[in-house]
């Protein structure tokens, strides 16, 4: 029950990000569209309550199970089932769980446009998909964080249903997050988070820096959330870091 | 300790004139003592009850009256086949037991998922949940239940109507708020006051959430509303981890600071939630050692309350109730719910709330539709498009408790009478749902003329409400309208009734549905408006009027400055400092691009050429002038086949081809629509949609929540002219069957976003090919692809919301 909610603040998503979930390809976009995106993304982030959870456990043991490769870790009853994770993880020390939600309040609004205004309803959809993966991008930096602090590395996210890591790790990732009480979110019995716009993830913590996996600052979807450049360092160069 | 005592300690405290100290935290106790995360902390009670009963006995020790059990997840879902929800319960019961509290009080949880209409879980299976570990609770000996930690309003209602029914032991209900006030669903302190202590839980109040010193607003804020004990136990701040040790901010002293706050403004049970320990729970036994019971604000007021609002007025304040929710007399309302296409009827919601509606009347009394079916799903959609409580508004006793049970608020129900029948029907329901009661004015032998008989009724109908236990704010009494044109004695016996039944029944309210005055005359809402000005100088509270009506909502405006209840008139100058009789009824003409000529807006001046350009570029707002620009030259059918029908299809191209994306085929689709809206209504036909094809039955299938293609391939179908029956999100194959058999389908269409749902798919597509042969199916959805459709044995796969047009138009006619 250590699981404490923050609260992100939110100001702006991407427009591209926006019009890439609509399946935007370069179209023409008349100024009364134009316009209405634009009117509809500030009132999903208006009605969005951005909030996260995140703990970091060690790993306490890589076995099978089944005959599928399981990551356990020390202090929590979740574990980590399959190959494609198994890979994803291979080298962590530590791995990072977080859960993210833009909250019922875009719900509660989707459900009032899916009456009221179907076009609202498409863009204001794929603005909250935007908006949840940035709440997500700040769940991450806080671990990242939190890795710096111990002088670890990071990877990067990994969601129950990619590869063969099975949805059914959902119940326990989230309640070893305590998120039904922290964030609201509910499972369905198929296993679909409510509010529908929430995330889960897991993330590596490595003692040495995982190449592949960084981008440049000014390119990084955490920038705006980091905690750790204002220490004069970075999250590939933990040196400066003052933890 | 003598029973006496055992009992008289917790009636005392329930009836308000005691304070009762609950324990603090179970699950940090636990982790502290080695429980891992996401683990269920319920099973400790059967593996390591040792353990269990140790948190518990520090409690006591510690002072605490009352234990709450470790049964906060303990429901047959989340314990699945790890053990029963009977032997967690009578294991739980026992460690409590075996650490010698006062009280034990079983602990139930939210249910974990979340309820319709935002999610899938039904009111009556979280009720059968809760009931199953009310029982247990029961059988296992506890001496109260304390229901704890809702989000969910609908589903506290859920907890508490199933305490109150499979037990007959003391409910405490308690709520979790955010930062913002609200729960996660958006319910506010007072509402949930309002709402839960009218429905009999026997305290309500605050738990976990924040630490004491935010949770101290919420619950003062809940403290006028609550006709019972408000509780509060709140978390001990917030945690952060030293050392590798999870600990909280608020120490024991700092805790009961803020409590003794809390008890100054009236709340009489406390206790602690997350993070709080026994040294907690100490500090706080000081602290109520030295005190009573504080005295309470009470309000006397009438008050409902949708699960985000709560609507209440003072004595001498005027309410509006909309009355446009209604069929009788009104085509399209009859056509809507007949449909089952309720997009006019969410519409009428949503205008009459910006008119300034503060209550809806719903009412779906139509003898060809299945009214209590009808009504459920009015409530819940409304749910979804306005914040204002409703009315129930049916004359049928099953209806109104279908309605009201689940409804996550305090309604107003509409109505019962001075009929002996009416009142051993209606007067339970309203004390058993804790709602506000409409009392019409008749009985047996009619509408008595004069202001005395109806008074005399009135009477009749309190003393039964009073003899129910229903407070006088929750009356409300309809001395009915009648026609002046009939008999002109009436509006005065009307007017005296009100000023009677004000006088002669105190604490009752009075409601008036007023446009029936005037019935059989020229010029009818200025006999209205007069009429309604007449009634609130007599005493009315509350009229049932159409809030569109400019007129009758300058009388509410204008009597609230006389009245003094629109403080400063402040309301009154800011939206009447411009008006003046010159323009006086009609709405304000829409400024902008309507008053331009269509060139100026780049538009043909052609009107026929100008729909189509509409369509194509998706403006629906020019779309009705334009439409009915186009029906002075033509007929109808050439409208829907020569321009509508051809533009969708040219938007349909250019969508498939990659030069439209989806929010510009969307767009299209609701100018089109804009355009067959106008068609529609100039013809003059009831019920079929304008060019009649169909059904096609579509869904979203059962387990999965993501409902926006389905919804963009009913809007394109209805455009295309089919009759879509829309079954909604997370449907059971049954009901898909069951819809399909009805009308005859010849094809459904189902959706599914996730893979985990689309094995519900296929069980929904073999018992259509089973059991309605005749009807094909078609499938879509994020996660389906054409080897996919074929696996799950689908007849076609439409890859997108204009593919799937195509496929309807190609094989119902």
């Amino acid at each position: 029950m250590a699981g404490v909610a923050r609260a992100y603040e939110i100001a702006s998503v991407e427009r591209g990000e926006v019009l890439r979930y609509l399946g935007h390809s370069g179209q023409k976009i008349v100024p009364e569209l134009d316009a209405r995106i634009d009117e509809v993304v500030a009132r999903c982030l208006a009605a969005a309550r951005p909030r996260g959870v995140t703990r970091v456990f060690d790993v306490a043991r890589r076995g099978r199970r089944d005959g599928r490769p399981v990551i356990e870790l020390a202090g929590t009853a979740l574990a980590l089932e399959g190959s494609s994770i198994a890979r994803h993880l291979d080298g962590a020390v530590a791995v990072g769980v977080l859960a993210v939600t833009a909250g019922m309040g875009v719900d509660l609004e989707l459900r009032r446009l899916s009456l009221t205004d179907r076009v609202a309803e498409v863009v204001f959809d794929a603005a909250g998909s935007a908006l949840v993966e940035r709440a997500a991008d700040a769940a991450e930096a806080d671990i990242v964080a939190e890795a710096a602090a111990r002088g670890l590395y990071t990877g990067s996210r990994f969601s129950p249903g990619y590869g063969d890591l099975p949805l059914a790790t959902q119940p326990v990732l989230l309640s070893s997050l305590d998120a039904q009480r922290a964030l609201g979110i509910t499972l369905s019995a198929t296993l679909l988070m409510s509010p529908t716009k929430s995330v889960t993830a897991v993330v590596g913590l490595f003692e040495e820096p995982r190449e592949r996996a960084y981008v440049a600052c000014d390119e990084c979807l955490s920038r705006d959330f980091c905690k750790i450049r204002p220490t004069g360092s970075t999250c590939r160069d933990l040196t400066g870091a003052t933890g | 300790m003598s029973t006496n005592a055992h009992t008289d300690l917790l009636r005392a405290a329930l009836a308000g004139e005691a304070l009762l100290l609950f324990d603090g935290a179970m699950g940090t106790e636990l982790q502290a003592r080695g429980l891992a995360a996401g683990e269920l902390p319920e099973l400790l009670c059967l593996t390591h009850p040792e353990v269990v009963t140790e948190v518990h006995a520090a409690y006591v020790a510690a002072g605490a009256d009352v234990v709450t059990t470790n049964t906060f997840g303990a429901n047959a879902d989340k314990l699945g086949d790890a053990a029963s929800v009977e032997e967690v319960f009578a294991a739980a019961v026992a460690c409590a037991r075996a650490a010698r509290p006062r009280y034990v009080a079983a602990d139930i949880g939210p249910t974990g998922q979340l309820l319709a209409p935002m999610g899938p879980l039904a009111f009556d299976d979280a009720y059968e949940l809760f009931a199953r570990q009310v029982r247990a609770a029961a059988a296992a000996g506890a001496d109260l239940v304390v229901v704890e930690t809702m989000a969910d309003l609908a589903e506290a209602k859920a907890a508490v109507l199933a305490a109150r029914e499979n037990a007959d032991l003391p409910v405490l209900v308690t709520m979790t708020f955010q930062e913002d006030g609200r729960t996660f669903l958006g319910t506010t302190p007072e509402v949930a006051a309002l709402t839960l202590s009218s429905l009999g839980a026997d305290a309500v109040g605050v738990n976990c959430s924040l630490g004491p010193d935010e949770v101290a607003p919420l619950v003062e804020r809940m403290l006028p509303w609550a006709s019972c004990p408000v509780m509060v136990q709140a978390n001990a701040g917030l945690p952060h981890v030293v050392d590798g040790a999870t600990v909280f901010d608020v120490d024991p002293g700092a805790y009961a600071e803020a409590v003794a706050g809390m008890l100054d403004a009236g709340v009489t049970i406390t206790g602690g939630c997350c993070g709080t320990t026994p040294a907690h729970i100490a500090a706080e036994r000081a602290l109520l050692d030295a005190r009573r019971p504080a005295p309470r604000p009470r309000r006397d007021r009438f008050a409902v309350a949708g699960p985000q609002r709560l609507v209440s007025l003072a004595p001498g304040q005027v309410g509006v109730i909309g009355e446009r929710i209604n069929p009788t007399g009104k085509r399209r309302m009859k056509e809507a719910l007949r449909s089952g296409n309720h997009d006019f009827v969410m519409g009428e919601a949503i205008a009459q709330e910006a008119a300034g509606a503060q209550i809806l009347d719903v009412n779906a009394g139509l003898p060809e539709i299945d009214e209590r079916a009808v009504m459920c799903q009015l409530v819940s959609e409304l749910q979804g498009v306005t914040t204002l409580p409703l009315q129930i508004d049916a004359s049928d006793p099953a209806v109104i408790e279908a309605a009201v049970r689940g409804y996550p608020g305090k309604p107003l129900i509409n109505s019962v009478n001075g009929k002996a029948e009416s009142l051993a029907a209606v007067v339970p329901l309203a004390a058993r749902y804790g709602c506000s009661l409409v009392g019409l004015t008749l009985d047996e032998t009619g509408i008595p003329d004069t202001a005395a008989g109806r008074v005399e009724i009135a009477r009749t109908i309190v003393a039964a409400t009073d003899a129910a236990g229903i407070p006088r704010h929750d009356v409300v009494i309809d001395c009915l309208a009648m026609a002046a044109s009939t008999d002109q004695r009436a509006p005065r016996a009307i007017l005296d009734a009100i000023a009677a039944v004000k006088a002669e029944l105190p604490g009752v309210r009075t409601v008036l549905g007023v446009s029936n005055i005037s019935f059989g005359l020229p010029f009818r809402p200025l006999l209205n408006a007069t009429f309604l000005a007449a009634a609130f100088s007599a005493g009315l509270d509350l009229a049932i009027i159409n809030p569109g009506s400019r007129r009758m909502m300058d009388v509410v405006d204008s009597w609230r400055v006389l009245s003094g209840e629109d403080a400063q008139a402040r309301f009154y100058v800011e939206h009447y400092a411009d008006r003046s009789d010159v323009a006086p009824a009609g709405a304000p003409s829409p400024a902008g691009e309507k008053n331009l000529p269509p060139s100026a807006a780049g538009l043909s001046d052609d009107p026929v050429e100008r729909a189509r350009e509409l369509v194509l570029v998706g403006r629906d707002g020019p779309m009705a002038d334009t439409m009915r620009e186009v029906l002075l030259a033509h007929d109808a059918l050439f409208a829907i086949d020569e321009i509508l029908i051809p533009a969708l299809d040219e938007v349909g191209r250019r969508f498939e081809a990659g030069t439209f994306f989806l929010p510009q085929l969307m767009a299209s689709a609701e100018a089109a629509k804009a355009g067959f809206e106008v068609i529609r209504a100039a013809s003059g036909r009831d019920g079929a949609p304008a060019a009649g094809k169909g059904p096609v039955v579509i869904c979203t299938v059962r387990g999965d929540i993501h409902d926006i293609g389905k919804n963009i391939v009913r809007m394109l179908l209805e455009n295309y002219g089919f009759d879509v029956v829309d079954l909604g999100r997370d449907v059971a194959p049954e009901t898909v069957l069951a819809a399909v058999e009805e009308r005859h389908a010849p094809l459904a269409g189902l959706s599914a976003l996730m893979t985990s749902t689309v094995p519900a798919m296929a069980e929904t597509i073999e018992l259509l090919h089973e059991r309605a042969p005749w009807c094909k199916v078609m499938v879509g959805g994020a996660v389906l692809t054409p080897e996919y459709a074929r696996m799950v044995g689908a007849d076609f796969y439409a890859k997108d919301a204009t593919d799937a047009a195509r496929i309807a138009s190609t094989l119902v006619s």
